[in-house]
């Protein structure tokens, strides 16, 4: 018999190039991390070009998150009780940047001021060479107030600030065009409102090679199908040639998989649920991995076991054949 | 190649006799294109029509039935690469694998993955059989392992892993009627493999090396030839790359080219790594097109979560997303919060709980099922009228949580305000915004607890 | 001015007709400037940004030197028009300016008062619905004792072929005396609707004059609208439009639209009143035809009436409950005739009522009405039909093929919903244009009458306006950073203030907020999802679609230009779309008159396939794509586009650029 005739797509759009740190310019970074530019769906190879693997994030939380579940913090130990250095030990775990979460500003926890948050994000800055998404509180006014204010303080460093969304999206965009950093632009799991946001940040100046796109993650057994069908969507679309679906994709797989009860509760949960240590991190692989085959670009995650996982199942389809 | 409404109303008689059980030809036309109906249903076809429909409706990838009485189970019949452009329709067959060698070890894994459950949103997940491999201990000892397997876990679909015709053989003349999956047919022995499972009418799977397609192709081709109909594919790959480039281009093959040789259900097998290398794996190939997925030893907290995906992966994404309907917390609300009510369509529930949070006060806000529909929509039809409030208030178990008897109705259903106040006794009733966007307006100057 | 003519400034002379009127100005400048300047009225909406097209003047001597406008057909130019805006004078010239009457009464297009006609050929003649035949009889005697009905059949069958007639009690009380009155000499009027098809089925005898009786005889259709009631008066004679009147649905005061109607008909006596208030608004509409007319109503001898499936239940009599609720049906789609008196219409008691069939719960005799009367169902163009109101209904097809499918667009584009909408009575803002520069707004009101709110159309200009003026981004958010004092922050979020208080009718400003721009934006998103959804659910694009014909009685109001900016309508080329006026009126009357096409509306009903929309999770996604202007995807508006680009955040901020200087770069001189 002849030689199959494979069907090989002609997309006729890309991914677009995204790096995120900087080395110079005001830049402090010892590496920068660059994202994008696939010619094809996740790891086809044989289709098109994957010149960026995609990468892991740490996440990082600017106090010691005692609310986390227990299997975390045993595995994180100490570091949690300071930020940069809970960084370092993350990037030695092999993280390819730090996701650091400014929660203590937020006025239910703690209040924390801009002028601290600027603080902590200069140290983490100091104690690790990778580059740094930084997400405000997560409250409208205090995540205007803080991340305008690292933006400020941390000119030409390259970081991405997060997030953006549809009711709040101007004052942080501006930062970032004031001082050279990038946005993560979040919308609730949905394509049209995905490339909306885009859009209106687009209009507002903003190069497109400085915008992440979050269409907003859903954990194994709590909405992943959604997440998974909007992301492949949104990727089809940009390889098609929709200029406004193509950023790279970020998910926030950690935050959302230990959320949940699978991942938290250890007794009294049905004994078919398996031992729980393994059940807790098996639920973050197993979201972290059906996203990057919907075409995650950066997934942020939080177990030690998952990173060196998540890194592996990366390196392992990074392999061409 | 899947053909359009119109173009099938044009192949239709086009006499809107209603015969089919709908109002127009062209909306059993627009069925048929769904696949959401047959043409049999058409008493009117002509032979032409229904040969060039026939064609163009026969599935592209067939439909392989694995195992025999309940617990069988079906896959293939696939018709889309990406779920959100239809839906995936057959979910892959979970199945743990064994080695031969050991019969305690083999009755333990076959009572174990028989009697696995988990309970998810209320459907009772289970593993879908049991792969016993051939660990070259010779057909005896082959079969007598399938033997204790099936007597541990009566009616559990089996796959035979072996290569040996022998050892098959052995084992079908155990197990033949109960349709095991025999893995595998390849290169050096298809031909017995194929005359054993026509014999015993059981799926073959065939395999071929590192993802050689062509060479999958053709030996597919030569075990059908030989009688076999239930095929499933073996591309031979191992590594994660390897594995999603071989699935892709035979599900592609299948459903572009309509290429019939490769026209069948794959099986996985995720290797035999830790946990969460195995989970990476199976979550790959549930994402990306496997049939039937092999894991490695009986791991429920592996389990629990594959199974949690798969059901995921194949859930129907054609329908609304919906939110569950209930009391949701936004913020930290206490017992003298406002309670707001909604309908259950996502993104209300999104556009709603993202103004109170923005608005900073903490709600307790209540989601009632009103089948996706958004407020004004949902109260059209009727699906959120007094009496769906007042349950969904009654039902909520908001019980000691709070203080107040207040509850707030979207500007939209203002009208309704009275019959609620009559339904629930005790209640007062206010009308907040009809728009989102005035809700933080209303949450910080007009609710007040007292 | 234009600042493209360097050379030192000869005068020219200009001289206005009709006014007579010359004046001096320097050669290059701009003949709209020169006419204000002058105190010559030229209309000019848009402050001479060359977007409305309304000041165009023809040149009658002499040149103008002026660029090419897409408002103005190539034609047009060649007979010497031009717009007066993209105009410059270069020598002595004379144009004439339009006068301020001829500016008024200018139609809109598809607004035309011209005579109403059958949308069609229709062979009316032959196939007459109702006739008026003279029978002669010889009086009954001992010898000839015929019973008097059996005489009269005896002699219509002798007479005129007709060999038996359906006569109904009521009639048949009349019948003696009326022999007798009418010396056995009678004109019978004759429902031969179906007699005219097939000679089997016999007319029915709807009334008995004499011989002598040249009583006219008439019909009437009607549009039962959830808003209006509409009817025509038609001669049988000459299937001519005598008249037309149009009143508000009485029904309004039990809700505004058909949701609220179904929720009052299920109060107590509710269907009962609802019944009644809408046959009292047809006998006040009878009434008012008839004086002004001066005929007697028992002359109206049929009536057809189109309306949507719940105001033809209601009209019926029938419970629309089960409309609402799931899975939505109708108690019939086809419904048999009703007679006026039984109805409780005051023309002739025993004419016939014939209600044109309907498709689905949401798709119903209007839309069939104008299915019909567009001659959508003869056509071998692909066609789009919509007719756009709280509900927008639209109707995809050719010859072979028709789908239909409903979606909910809310009350906005009626002015509900909307802090300062109202419908478009006098007083009500209809037509907007917004100065780039300035940011004010210059409007029309419907009779000019001071402004009380804005109505429909209004709305989509506004929308379109402040959409293109960049004034609100792609996502309806008002410009915070403007500096007009229009754009302010009210009671609920921003608003533009379109009329100051003292420029009402009303002692309040009115505005458009961003509440009420999201409920637009809502509206046009539903419709728009909708053309979308019924193209793919049979798999042809919408950019495929040969014509839109634009029915009901809200389309012809609707400016293309606007809609299509606003992402409303799909971004074809203007010719493609076409106002047919008030379709459903229109289909009634041709059904009235053209026997053959009673029967077509009902194939067309009955071969319509309903697209149930709310079944249908594309529909939701086509209307998030939608809820954008003009759209999520700008591609599939390449005009809006490239205004956009052209004019949109770019020319904001570059200061006070020069009208003319920004659109030399959109166009270049010509």
């Amino acid at each position: 018999m002849t030689e199959l005739e494979i069907p090989v797509e002609k997309w006729s759009g890309a991914v677009r190039l995204v790096t995120l740190g900087a080395t110079g310019d005001g830049g402090t970074r010892t590496s920068t991390v660059t994202v994008g530019g696939e010619t094809t769906l996740p790891f086809l190879h044989f289709e098109g070009q994957i010149p960026n693997a995609p990468v892991v994030a740490a996440e990082v939380v600017d106090m010691h998150p005692a609310d986390w579940s227990p299997a975390l913090l045993e595995a994180l130990g100490d570091d949690t009780r300071d930020p940069a250095a809970w960084a370092r030990k993350m990037v030695g775990l092999g993280a390819d940047l730090i996701s650091l979460k400014l929660r203590s500003t937020h006025p239910d926890q703690g209040d924390r001021s801009a002028a601290d948050a600027v603080a902590t994000v200069k140290s983490v800055l100091a104690a690790v060479g990778v580059p740094l998404i930084v997400y405000g509180p997560g409250v409208v006014d205090k995540d205007n107030e803080v991340l305008v204010a690292v933006a400020d303080a941390t000119k030409g460093e390259r970081l991405a600030l997060a997030t953006c969304e549809d009711k709040n999206y101007r004052t942080i965009v501006a930062a970032a065009l004031g001082n050279g950093h990038l946005i993560v632009a979040q919308t609730p799991i949905d394509v049209n409102l995905a490339k909306q946001l885009n859009i209106l940040i687009s209009d507002m100046g903003l190069s497109l090679d400085r915008m992440l796109m979050d269409p907003t993650t859903g954990a194994v057994g709590y909405g992943v199908e959604y997440t998974y069908s909007v992301m492949e969507r949104l990727r089809l679309a940009a390889l098609m040639g929709d200029g406004m679906t193509q950023q790279p994709m970020i998910c926030s797989v950690g935050e959302e998989s230990w959320r949940q009860k699978e991942s938290r509760v250890a007794d009294g949960v049905p004994e078919s649920w398996g031992e729980y240590a393994t059940r807790a991190v098996v639920w973050e692989v197993t979201t972290a991995t059906a996203l990057l085959h919907a075409g995650a670009d950066i997934l942020v995650v939080r177990h030690p076991r998952s990173i060196a996982q998540v890194q592996r199942s990366i390196a392992a389809l990074m392999k061409g054949v | 190649m899947a053909l359009t409404g119109l173009q099938i109303y044009k192949l239709l008689p086009q006499t809107n006799c209603k015969e089919c059980g709908f109002p127009t030809c062209l909306a059993f036309a627009m069925k048929l294109a769904q696949k959401g109906t047959e043409l049999a249903n058409c008493p009117y076809v002509s032979d032409e029509a229904k040969a060039s429909l026939d064609a163009a409706s026969a599935p592209p990838i067939r439909l392989v039935a694995i195992g025999a009485g309940e617990r069988a189970f079906e896959v293939g019949n696939e018709v889309v690469l990406f779920r959100h452009e239809k839906t995936f329709y057959h979910q892959p067959g979970l199945v743990v694998r064994v080695k031969a060698d050991d019969p305690k070890i083999v009755e333990l894994t076959a009572r174990m993955v028989s009697s696995y459950a988990v309970e998810r949103v209320g459907m009772s997940l289970r593993l879908d059989g049991i792969a016993i491999e051939d660990s070259g201990g010779g057909a005896a000892a082959f079969a007598a392992a399938v033997a204790v397997a099936r007597s541990a876990a009566p009616g559990l679909p089996l796959v035979l892993m072996s290569t040996d015709p022998a050892a098959v053989g052995a084992a079908l003349d155990e197990a033949g009627a109960d349709r095991p999956l025999v893995h595998a047919a390849t290169a050096a022995n298809w031909q017995a493999m194929a005359e054993l499972a026509k014999k015993h009418s059981c799926p073959l799977a065939v395999r071929a090396e590192s993802g050689d397609l062509t060479a999958l192709a053709d030996l597919a081709a030569q075990v059908q030839d030989a009688g076999v109909d239930d095929i499933v594919l073996d591309p031979g790959t191992s590594d994660p790359a390897g594995m999603l480039a071989a699935f892709t281009q035979l599900r592609r093959l299948a459903l572009k080219k309509n290429y019939r040789p490769l026209g069948f259900p794959i099986i996985a097998f995720v290797g035999a790594g830790s946990a969460e290398e195995q989970a990476a794996m199976a979550a790959e190939a549930i994402t990306k097109y496997a049939g039937v997925i092999v894991l490695d030893g009986f791991e429920p907290a592996l389990i629990y979560a594959l199974m949690t995906l798969r059901q995921n992966v194949y859930t129907d994404p054609q329908k609304p997303i919906q939110m569950e309907p209930k009391l949701y917390e936004v913020g930290a609300p206490t017992a003298s919060s406002p309670l707001l009510i909604t309908t259950n369509f996502s993104l209300t529930y999104f556009t709603v709980s993202g103004e109170i949070e923005a608005s900073g006060v903490p709600v307790w806000l209540l989601v009632a099922d009103a089948d996706g529909m958004s407020v004004l929509t949902a109260w059209a039809a009727g699906k959120f009228d007094a009496e769906k409030i007042a349950k969904t208030v009654t039902a909520s178990g908001l019980g000691g949580k709070l203080k107040h008897h207040k509850l707030v109705l979207p500007g939209y259903v203002a009208g309704l305000s009275g019959e609620v106040e009559e339904e629930l006794a005790g209640w007062e009733i206010l009308v907040g915004p009809r728009e989102a966007v005035e809700i933080p307006n209303y949450l910080k100057s007009v609710w007040k607890a007292d | 001015m234009a600042g493209r003519t360097p050379k030192p400034k000869a005068k020219v002379s200009v001289t206005f007709a009709p006014h007579g009127r010359t004046v001096h100005a320097a050669a290059g400048a701009n003949l709209l400037d020169i006419a204000l300047a002058s105190d010559v009225k030229v209309d000019a909406p848009c402050g001479g940004q060359g977007r409305c097209g309304h000041c165009r003047v023809k040149v009658e001597a002499g040149t103008l030197r002026r660029r090419h406008n897409p408002k103005l057909a190539r034609a047009e130019e060649h007979e010497g028009y031009a717009l007066a805006c993209e105009a410059f004078v270069t020598g002595d010239v004379t144009v004439s300016v339009p006068t301020a009457e001829e500016i008024r009464s200018r139609p809109r297009p598809g607004t035309a008062a011209e005579k109403i006609a059958l949308p069609f050929h229709c062979d009316w003649q032959r196939h007459p619905a109702i006739r008026k035949l003279t029978v002669h009889m010889e009086p009954p005697s001992l010898a000839d004792n015929t019973n008097d009905l059996d005489r009269l059949r005896r002699e219509l069958a002798r007479q005129h072929g007709i060999n038996d007639v359906v006569v109904g009690v009521g009639v048949l009380r009349t019948l003696a005396k009326a022999l007798r009155d009418a010396d056995w000499n009678v004109a019978l009027t004759l429902d031969m609707r179906n007699w005219v098809l097939d000679a089997t089925v016999p007319p029915r005898l709807l009334a008995i004059d004499r011989a002598s009786d040249t009583s006219p005889n008439f019909g009437l259709a009607i549009d039962i609208g959830t808003t209006s009631v509409v009817a025509y008066l038609v001669d049988f004679a000459t299937a001519e439009v005598v008249d037309t009147v149009s009143a508000y649905n009485g029904q309004i005061s039990c809700g505004e639209d058909v949701i609220s109607r179904i929720v009052y008909s299920q109060r107590k006596g509710g269907l009962e009143r609802l019944h009644h208030l809408v046959i009292g608004t047809v006998n006040e509409l009878l009434h008012e035809i008839a004086g002004r007319n001066k005929i007697d109503l028992t002359d109206i001898n049929e009536v057809t009436a189109a309306g949507n499936t719940t105001m033809t239940h209601i009209f019926l009599g029938l419970d629309p409950k089960y409309i609402r609720e799931e899975p939505y049906i109708p108690t019939a789609s086809v419904l048999p005739r009703a007679s006026a008196d039984w109805l409780g219409l005051d023309i002739n008691p025993h004419a016939s009522v014939y209600c044109m069939p309907s498709v689905g719960s949401y798709v119903g005799g209007d839309i069939s009405a104008g299915v019909l009367s567009s001659g959508l169902f003869l056509t071998d163009k692909l066609t789009l039909f919509i007719d756009i109101g709280t509900n927008g209904e639209m109707v995809l097809g050719t010859k072979e093929w028709l789908i239909s499918c409903a979606c909910s667009a809310g009350p906005a584009f009626e002015g509900g919903g909307v802090r300062d909408g109202m419908r478009a009575t006098a007083g009500a803002i209809e037509d907007v244009w917004i100065n780039r520069e300035t940011y004010e707004p210059t409007f029309r009101t419907i009779g000019d009458r001071p402004a009380l709110g804005i109505c429909g159309s209004g709305l989509i200009d506004l929308l379109g306006e402040l959409f293109v003026t960049g004034m609100i981004d792609k996502s309806g958010h008002v410009d915070r950073t403007l500096s007009s004092p229009r754009v302010r922050e009210g009671g609920h979020g921003y608003e533009f203030v379109v009329a100051w208080a003292p420029e009402t009718g009303r002692g309040h400003d009115i505005v458009v907020t961003e509440t009420d721009i999201d409920n637009l934006v809502r509206a046009k998103a539903a419709i728009y999802a909708g053309f979308r959804v019924l193209c793919t659910s049979v798999g042809v694009a919408l950019a495929d679609v040969e014509q839109i014909l634009i029915g009901g009685a809200f389309g012809q109001y609707i400016n293309v230009e606007k809609a299509i900016e606003i992402g409303l309508m799909p971004d074809l080329p203007w010719e493609r779309f076409e106002y047919l006026g008030n379709t459903s009126a229109l289909g009634a009357y041709t059904a009235l008159v053209c026997t053959d096409m009673r029967h077509e509306v009902v194939a067309i009903a009955k071969r319509m396939t309903y697209l149930e929309l709310s079944a249908d999770n594309a529909f939701m996604d086509e209307y998030t794509s939608a809820l954008f202007l003009p759209h999520t995807d700008l591609a599939t508006f390449p005009s809006v586009k490239v205004q956009v680009e052209t004019n949109g955040t770019a020319a904001r901020h570059s200061g006070h650029r020069s009208r003319a200087a920004q659109r030399v770069s959109a166009e270049g001189d010509s």
